[in-house]
């Protein structure tokens, strides 16, 4: 018989090293030549996005387009830490960073364009990477022409940042501290799933995430890394086991560890709460490890609504399954423990 | 204040030359003149290795050189927080899990690299295996490491316990377990390296989480100073975690110094699963107590985490978890232990979620037990415990902002038409 049950979880995430640990991003952005600006970060982008978040950030703050922002490939010889892609950190991280970088630049242009334009600040106009005097746009200068002239007084048209925000070392014996992390990231997920109760065989059918992420930086980035955190926690909670016996792999291939493929992917429906008050660059926090945390549970939950057995050992296994609905038609319909 | 680009969903940069395949990954990059590596691995998880004999595997045709312990008597074990790695393993010295590394067989193919490793003969004396982590902390139990099995122990502890379930009317207590997990990025373990003699400098071209940790840890290693180690970032064909670790690295460094010759090195799927970093399997035995009303009281945790043969993150991923105990959930008096174990299992390091998605199955477990005990609606009791601006955590950290759990309950219970009657 196939019997459809729904389930539900909430997670925290405290992301960053944290725990006193020196956790720090450096970034640089400069006026290169070829219409670009080079942003130096030695962010890895592992497929989660960080380069394209980081391009809109510069883009945003030096008003130009996102082709126009150049991001070097990482090269411990022509970039400086930007710390490790995990910890969910980088958007927040090396996203403060490119973001503080984009400032001092933006700043600098604003100076040196003061000195050209013979001007303050305030009678100075910024668009589509040309900067003008409000009272005569026409007579614009693009920064690169702007690099030349600041060439030719022997200074360059650049600027470094980092992000290094403090967090406390926990007390060893209480593990207590005033800032262990420098935040967290909050998920719920509710999630459909149906048991046939004669092969033990679940199928998630819907997932309805909703998440506390400050702010998406791009929101389809974020969507994208919830469904696929999901479908990782899908084979987490019902197939994924290294079966590790007297030290010895039994299943070292994909053939006999399984992983969920796109025919186990259920449907999605995503909700981004953003109250854009977090310290991360535009209020963003990270999602990156958030994203799988809730499934495992959401979906044991799920199972235990609709055929009112609870399994404790992952992965819940068809074989797990069956076992539990015999003993617990043995034992009459109490909740397994 | 209007955005152009943050906040929109701008094309990913990477995603064009990804899709029309310009995009290259480690294995995609060739050199002339180019050799190939192999690695023979252990052949026991816990043995003192005694003899290693290279002499049939050298004579093979297009076997170029074959290093073991004996050529690098100077290079240093390896770890992202405890140096405990060996880079080979010499006479005398353990093989403690069965990815550790016993020879690097350099030669002109692939194919001739695997067949040089099948040919190599090594004698063994075997130790007790110890592949459970309740083995491991026995008194009796073997040491894997020579300061104990128990790599590190951290507690914590807020408020107090006896008061906490005193208060409580109702109290849940289980044990979870988690296992073995694999992060199966698609691409697996590869490398390319190139020594040039004249200045010196190593360069890798190796995917890598964290350019510039990977590169000292290189360096330490080899004895080299830091700028001599240059590590080129190729594009990343995913991570999970598991590309924090040295995996290729030093191997391909010493075989370019041997060889003088452009050297690569791409594991096979067995190769990754078996010899790179896990996710820690976990047990969790946990306490947790709540008022009839339905409000938290007690929240008491003890973890076991199964580090297997090395460090790499573990000591850090462990602790995490148990920091994370109650989950987002406000709880007065938090008490917890969590032990991280070496074992000779494949060793455990950073996947996402770094001990906390273990330990969220233990704690959104119980909250889903306590709620059908009371009676109340499982949305309805996560709602009324959540955090709010100014609550504190099991580390007793308090929440000054950006605390929307809340409304991530309420969010995706109206989404998903949740029928529970939220207040």
């Amino acid at each position: 018989m196939k019997k459809q049950g729904r389930g539900i979880a909430t997670i925290m995430f405290g992301f960053g090293y944290g725990e006193g640990f020196p956790d720090h991003a450096i970034a640089s952005a400069e006026i290169e030549e070829g219409g670009k600006i080079l942003i130096r970060t030695a962010a890895a982008d592992v497929g989660q996005g960080v380069l394209t978040i980081i391009t809109q950030i510069a883009a945003e703050v030096l008003k130009v387009k996102p082709e126009a922002i150049r991001i070097i490939p990482g090269d411990t010889h022509l970039t400086k830490n930007s710390g490790s892609s995990s910890a969910t950190r980088q958007t927040f991280f090396t996203g403060n960073a490119v973001k503080e970088a984009s400032e001092g630049l933006l700043s600098n242009i604003y100076h040196y364009a003061s000195i050209e334009f013979r001007s303050n600040h305030v009678e100075l106009g910024i668009k589509d990477g040309y900067i003008f005097r409000n009272d005569n746009p026409k007579n614009k200068l693009s920064y690169w022409e702007l690099a030349e002239r600041v060439k030719e007084r022997g200074d360059s048209l650049k600027a470094e940042a980092s992000f290094f925000p403090r967090t406390d070392i926990p007390d060893p014996k209480t593990g207590q501290g005033k800032k262990v992390y420098v935040a967290y990231t909050f998920v719920t997920q509710v999630i459909e799933v149906e048991v046939d109760t004669d092969t033990g065989i679940v199928e998630v059918l819907n997932v309805y995430t909703a998440a506390d992420i400050g702010k998406a930086i791009n929101p389809k980035n974020v969507e994208g890394q919830i469904e696929g955190g999901t479908v990782q926690g899908i084979g987490m909670a019902l197939m994924e086991e290294q079966v590790i016996k007297e030290g010895i792999t039994l299943n070292p291939d994909l053939t006999s560890y399984l992983i969920p493929t796109s025919m186990d992917t259920p449907h999605f429906a995503t909700l981004l709460v953003e109250n854009e008050d977090s310290e991360g660059p535009f209020g963003a926090k990270g999602i990156g490890e958030p994203a799988t945390i809730a499934t495992t549970p959401a979906i044991a939950n799920a199972i235990y609504d609709a055929i009112g057995v609870r399994i404790y050992h992952l992965p819940i296994t068809p074989e797990k399954i069956l076992k539990a609905l015999k003993e617990e038609n043995k034992r009459g319909n109490k909740e397994g423990f | 204040m209007t955005e152009r680009y943050v906040g929109r969903n701008v094309y990913k940069v990477d995603a064009q030359d990804k899709v029309m395949g310009k995009a290259k990954y480690p294995d995609d990059i060739y050199f002339d003149n180019m050799l190939y590596l192999k690695i023979k691995r252990a052949t026991h998880p816990h043995a003192h290795l005694r003899r290693i004999d290279i002499s049939k595997a050298v004579k093979l045709p297009g076997v170029v050189k074959i290093i073991t312990a004996d050529d690098i008597p100077q290079v240093k074990n390896f770890g992202l927080i405890i140096k405990d790695q060996p880079v080979l393993v010499g006479i005398g010295q353990k093989m403690r899990y069965m990815g550790d590394a016993l020879a690097i067989v350099i030669a002109e193919t692939k194919e001739i690299a695997s067949k040089a490793v099948r040919l190599i003969e090594v004698e063994v004396e075997e130790l007790e295996v110890i592949s459970d982590p309740l083995r491991a902390m026995e008194k009796d139990a073997p040491l894997i490491h020579k300061d104990g099995n128990i790599l590190a122990t951290h507690y914590l502890e807020k408020g107090d316990i006896k008061k906490g379930f005193a208060e409580a009317n109702v109290i849940v207590e289980n044990e979870y377990r988690t296992t073995f997990l694999d992060q199966v990025p698609l691409q697996v373990e590869a490398g390319v390296g190139i020594y040039d003699e004249e200045s010196g400098f190593i360069k890798l071209w190796v995917a890598s989480q964290w350019l510039h940790d990977t590169q000292a840890d290189v360096a330490q290693s080899l004895g080299f100073p830091k700028e001599k180690i240059r590590i080129i970032q190729p594009v990343i064909g995913g991570a999970f975690g598991k590309k924090e670790d040295i995996s290729v690295h030093i191997h391909l460094a010493l075989a370019a110094i041997a060889t003088k010759r452009p050297v690569k090195l791409t594991y096979t799927r067995e190769e990754s699963m078996i010899a790179q970093s896990k996710r820690h399997p976990f047990i969790i035995r946990v306490k947790t107590g709540a008022t009839k009303e339905g409000y938290l009281t007690a929240w008491q945790a003890e973890v076991i985490g199964d580090t297997g043969a090395y460090a790499s993150s573990g000591p850090a991923v462990v602790h995490k978890g148990m920091y994370h105990c109650t989950g987002p959930y406000n709880v007065d008096n938090v008490k917890g232990v969590a032990y991280t174990v070496y074992t000779n299992n494949t060793y455990a390091g950073a996947m996402r979620g770094f001990g906390t998605t273990q330990m969220a199955f233990a704690y959104e477990s119980q909250m889903d037990i306590l709620a059908h005990k009371l009676g109340i609606d499982p949305a309805q009791f996560r709602l009324q415990n959540a955090y709010n601006i100014g609550s504190s955590t099991p580390n007793g950290q308090i929440l000054t902002h950006s605390v929307g759990v809340k409304e991530t309950i309420k969010k995706a219970a109206e989404i998903a038409g949740w029928k529970g009657g939220l207040r």
